[in-house]
């Protein structure tokens, strides 16, 4: 109780003096206990009062200081720092918001702002007398890194660690890679296709020897924190050998009786059992879909490539850092939608891109010609009533380069955009503006109006109010209806369960924070990137690629990870193991341990945020923060209500 | 309920339209035009209207009527999808629409059909002058009831019934109910707007383009009165014979200066010119200066030798009595004048 506290009242400028009367609070506060020096500055974070800061650490031999200012989101790490460059322990350093919490919040009451500000200080003065000094939580970090999903995003994110030295282990799912993009065509503003896309990264990715791909994968099983993660992954074979005759696969794929729906063009067409999706798709040994075949062995008759008795494997792996790269689905339009699944010529843009890919001079959707398409905008986004409020940025530049790729490809086609706004952001305008100068016509109506798709005498109409034609009803005959759907999590959410991956209100993963730890989720060591965290063009699952992997680097590059120290502890000699702070806990950061013979709660370091979650529901009062423990708490409480 | 006609924009493009399609709908074509308000806001209403092809829409308003092309909508175009030029052709195209024989849209469409129409014409005035042996007195003497009989015949037969037809699609068709003392005391501002233009005042470029437009349509009425009425070509009276002098000379004069700026694109309104564009002013041109030298070859006493020319102002005058005044741009004459009156009778009986 014998520390040397500074204590220093900042004006703000005005900010905060011009309410409270930061002469009152200094006088108020220099008599408190163990208080060596206080002081009013006109800016606290100036780098002159910064110095003094440290030349009065220095010279008065200073243990313990209080800055009274702004928010500490805005300073805190200024004057953490200001007391590790005078050698003080950072912890030994306590923020008092007086200006938010005091001057801007009562700007109306001034007597009242600066008695406020008098407790703020007083309770900051009553934790730093507490407070000791921490070292971060040091522990080993593996360097290698898991990579799940190899579509474009992981692949490039699996390149770039692998150039920067990290083993990697990309996982993924399906038999191929590539993911969504292999199922398009050209893309937008760049002349390529999807395809050619993605087989440049899997060159690149199969470059290099540190990337490990396991196709057929998924993730089983985790264990372990930040920097020393432990991974089962199931391996399901693909019934292949490794060489492959093409001449006998196709015989095998001719004699396969086994036909379903080909998902890979969203069940517009049917595929065997024995498949690939398509001829040059990597890796290029096609797979076998076990759910669906029969085991009738025709195949293997006639292909000496086929081995229908591989088994499924489990490969143990351990990462410093997990990076997730799982991707979207296609917003799966509700029965009736528009039309969707009630009449037979409304399909979704996915499906339309699939038909365009394999009408090659003539554009026929079950057997009859196309001339007139509808397009139909923001289905399954920007729902006010539906759960997807947002915009899933890609479908209006998609979409509309379609338009202009069907126009061009065939002839006599006639596109109607029924749109709520269009969003060709960025560098993608110059499509709106070349599909309008083609002559496809653009019609608007606000969410509350949405356009009617309808039969009527067996023409199919699409009739919408017209904004920019002072809400004009309009109606045009449709021959093809495509519903220009948006993206949607993935339906299957195991790799977000499994790894605790919290998700937004719109259901995709959820970063830290969306400006500034944009790649980051709460799980140390777990990284996002691509349209598994939102919608997001290939450019943006791009960076964020790029963002992760140099994050998820960040993490394994040295071998060791600091963390901060202020986590839970256990006191052994109180706890007799109940098992309610492990359920409490959101991180997964307690276990049992075994002690003396007795089961005690342990607290991974590692895993745990310090949220305080495990406090209150042990009924031994076993558990404390470091750095915001019991004793800190109430002498803060004491200091703000003195007369209780 | 209307049905959209995506064929619609380029059926206009044959009547000189360019990239109508290119609009995003921001509307500062209107927001800049000077005569657009809240009774006729145009133009960007008739460009959306081209574009999702409602024929039914544009052929009920007066809207292109309205406009006198000043040009600022076009230059101010972000997406460059002329605005201008669009109401221009919608002027065509409503032409087009008004006349009953069908021959409006044929001239307008095709270039082949307009020269073969002035060739065919120019075949038979000289057939004509054949069988008169060129005789200047028999010329002279029909050349003046052909005039007489042309505007008769063009009148009654051509530009009346395409009047009524203009009144039925923009007045009687969107069910304007007006008494007669309506249409009887709006008729003030038909007469005004046929002889001054004054509408044109309210454009914000050059009020010097109204000037010269003014006089010329003074010039070319006064001039039409005078070779029909007072018999120009024939007369002895000194007054009349320098006033057909000076009339003939203001209108060649005058389109002389809208010929050169045609050519000269150095305003927005004479950057894009249609064929009918340049058989309206070219023609009007060689009107003036023909009638002019005619006189004064008679004035002079060498017509007799020189009937050539008298035959060429004969040539130009049939093809513009009965192609371009009937079919062509000379038309606008009429259709803007009524455009105004139709649109007072209809602000009246609202």
């Amino acid at each position: 109780m014998n520390k040397k506290i500074g204590v220093y009242i900042c004006h703000c400028g005005g900010n905060i003096s011009d309410y409270v009367d930061v002469e009152k609070v200094r006088q108020s506060v220099e008599s408190e206990a163990g208080v060596l020096l206080s002081k009013t500055t006109l800016f606290a974070c100036a780098d002159s009062n910064q110095q003094e800061m440290v030349d009065d650490i220095k010279d008065q031999h200073l243990d313990g200081i209080v800055v009274a200012s702004c928010s500490p989101k805005l300073h805190l790490l200024t004057f953490r720092a200001v007391a590790e460059r005078a050698g003080l322990n950072k912890y030994n350093y306590v923020h008092a918001n007086i200006r938010e919490q005091g001057s801007w919040a009562h700007s109306d009451n001034k007597p009242g702002a600066t008695e406020k500000a008098i407790k703020l200080v007083k309770s900051a003065i009553a934790k730093v007398r507490n407070a000791e000094a921490l070292e971060p939580v040091k522990v080993e970090s593996v360097k290698a890194v898991a990579v799940i999903g190899a579509g474009v995003a992981g692949m490039r994110a699996a390149i770039e660690l692998a150039e920067a030295g990290s083993e990697v282990f990309l996982i993924e799912r399906e038999f191929f890679v590539g993911g969504r993009v292999s199922q398009w065509d050209d893309l937008c503003i760049t002349p390529e296709t999807g395809k050619e896309l993605v087989t440049r990264l899997y060159d690149e990715v199969m470059k290099h020897k540190h990337v490990t791909l396991f196709t057929g994968a998924e993730l089983a099983e985790y264990s372990g924190s930040v920097g020393n993660f432990s991974l089962k992954v199931k391996v399901t074979p693909r019934h292949f050998k490794l060489q492959c005759d093409p001449g006998a696969l196709k015989k095998a794929i001719e004699v396969c009786p086994v036909e379903v729906p080909d998902e890979f063009n969203f069940n517009i067409t049917m595929r065997k059992a024995i498949y690939h999706n398509y001829p040059s798709e990597y890796p290029q040994l096609p797979a076998i879909d076990m759910k669906n075949c029969t085991r009738c062995g025709a195949c293997e008759k006639v292909c000496d490539s086929i081995d229908l008795s591989q088994k499924e494997e489990i490969i143990n792996l351990k990462v410093g850092s997990v990076l997730v790269a799982t991707g979207f689905d296609p917003y799966e339009p509700k029965p009736g939608e528009f039309g969707y699944g009630e009449m037979d010529n409304v399909v979704t843009l996915p499906q339309f891109k699939r038909i365009v890919h394999y009408c090659v001079d003539k554009l026929t959707y079950k057997g009859k010609e196309i001339k007139n398409i509808a397009y139909i905008y923001c289905v399954g986004s920007r729902q006010v009533d539906g759960e997807n409020k947002y915009c899933s940025r890609y479908c209006c530049t998609s979409n509309i380069h379609t338009a202009i790729t069907v126009k061009k490809k065939y002839k006599n086609i006639h596109n109607f955009h029924f749109n709520r706004g269009i969003r060709t952001y960025g560098k993608a305008e110059v499509w709106y503006d070349e599909s309008s100068r083609l002559g496809d016509i653009y019609l608007q109506s606000f969410e509350h109006d949405p356009p009617v798709v309808e039969n009527r005498n067996g023409q199919t109409i699409v009739k919408i109010k017209d904004v920019l034609t002072a809400d004009k009803e309009l109606e045009v005959v449709a021959d093809l209806v495509v519903l220009v759907t948006g993206m949607v999590p993935r339906k299957d959410n195991s790799i977000g369960s499994l790894l605790k991956i919290p998700r937004g209100r719109d259901k995709f993963f959820n970063e830290i924070h969306m400006k500034l730890r944009p790649v980051e989720t709460v799980i140390d060591g777990v990284t996002i990137a691509g349209a598994g965290q939102g919608p997001k063009n290939i450019m943006e699952s791009m960076n964020s690629a790029l963002a992760a992997a140099t994050k998820s680097f960040s993490l394994v590059a040295s071998g060791a990870l600091e963390l901060e120290p202020t986590v839970a502890k256990v006191d052994t000699s109180a706890c007799s193991w109940c098992g309610k702070c492990e359920e409490a806990c959101p991180f997964s950061a307690i276990d049992r341990v075994g002690q003396n013979g007795n089961s005690i709660a342990h607290v991974n370091a590692s895993v745990c945020k310090g949220c305080g979650m495990c406090l209150p529901v042990c009924p031994e009062n076993a558990l404390d923060l470091i750095g915001l423990s019991d004793v800190d708490m109430e002498s803060m409480i004491d200091a703000l209500i003195p007369n209780i | 309920m209307a049905r959209i006609n995506p064929e619609f924009s380029d059926e206009l493009k044959k009547y000189g339209a360019f990239d109508a399609n290119a609009c995003y709908n921001c509307g500062n074509c209107t927001a800049v035009c000077t005569l657009s308000d809240e009774d006729n806001s145009f133009p960007r209403k008739m460009v959306r209207y081209s574009v999702l092809g409602l024929e039914g829409e544009i052929q009920a308003s007066l809207d292109p009527w309205l406009c006198y092309y000043c040009g600022e909508c076009s230059t101010t175009c972000p997406r460059e999808a002329n605005p201008g030029e669009l109401m221009m052709s919608l002027r065509r195209w409503l032409t087009a629409q008004y006349d009953w024989t069908g021959f409006s849209g044929l001239l307008y469409k095709s270039l082949g059909a307009s020269v073969t129409g002035f060739l065919v014409l120019a075949l038979a005035v000289i057939a004509f002058g054949f069988s008169m042996d060129f005789r200047m007195a028999d010329l002279l003497h029909y050349g003046h009831y052909f005039e007489m009989g042309a505007i008769a015949l063009v009148a009654s037969v051509i530009l009346l019934p395409n009047i009524i037809h203009m009144w039925y699609q923009t007045v009687r068709k969107p069910g304007t109910e007006a008494g007669l003392k309506t249409y009887f005391t709006c008729l003030r501002d038909l007469l005004v707007h046929m002889f001054t233009q004054k509408r044109a005042l309210g454009c914000d470029d050059n009020q010097f383009r109204w000037f010269e437009h003014f006089i010329l349509v003074l010039g070319y009425l006064s001039l039409l009165f005078t070779t029909v009425f007072l018999d120009w070509f024939s007369t002895q009276s000194m007054f009349i014979i320098v006033l057909g002098y000076f009339e003939s000379a203001v209108i060649f004069v005058v389109t002389f200066d809208f010929v050169r700026r045609r050519i000269q694109k150095d305003h927005e309104i004479s950057k894009h010119s249609h064929s009918s564009d340049w058989f309206f002013v070219v023609w009007l041109f060689l009107m003036g200066l023909f009638s002019f030298l005619v006189r004064l070859f008679i004035d002079l006493n060498v017509l007799q030798q020189n009937m050539w020319l008298f035959m060429l102002q004969l040539i130009v005058l049939v093809q513009w009595a009965l192609l371009i005044v009937p079919f062509g741009k000379w038309t606008h004459f009429l259709y803007r004048s009524f455009a105004m009156y139709f649109q007072e009778i209809k602000l009246a009986a609202n």
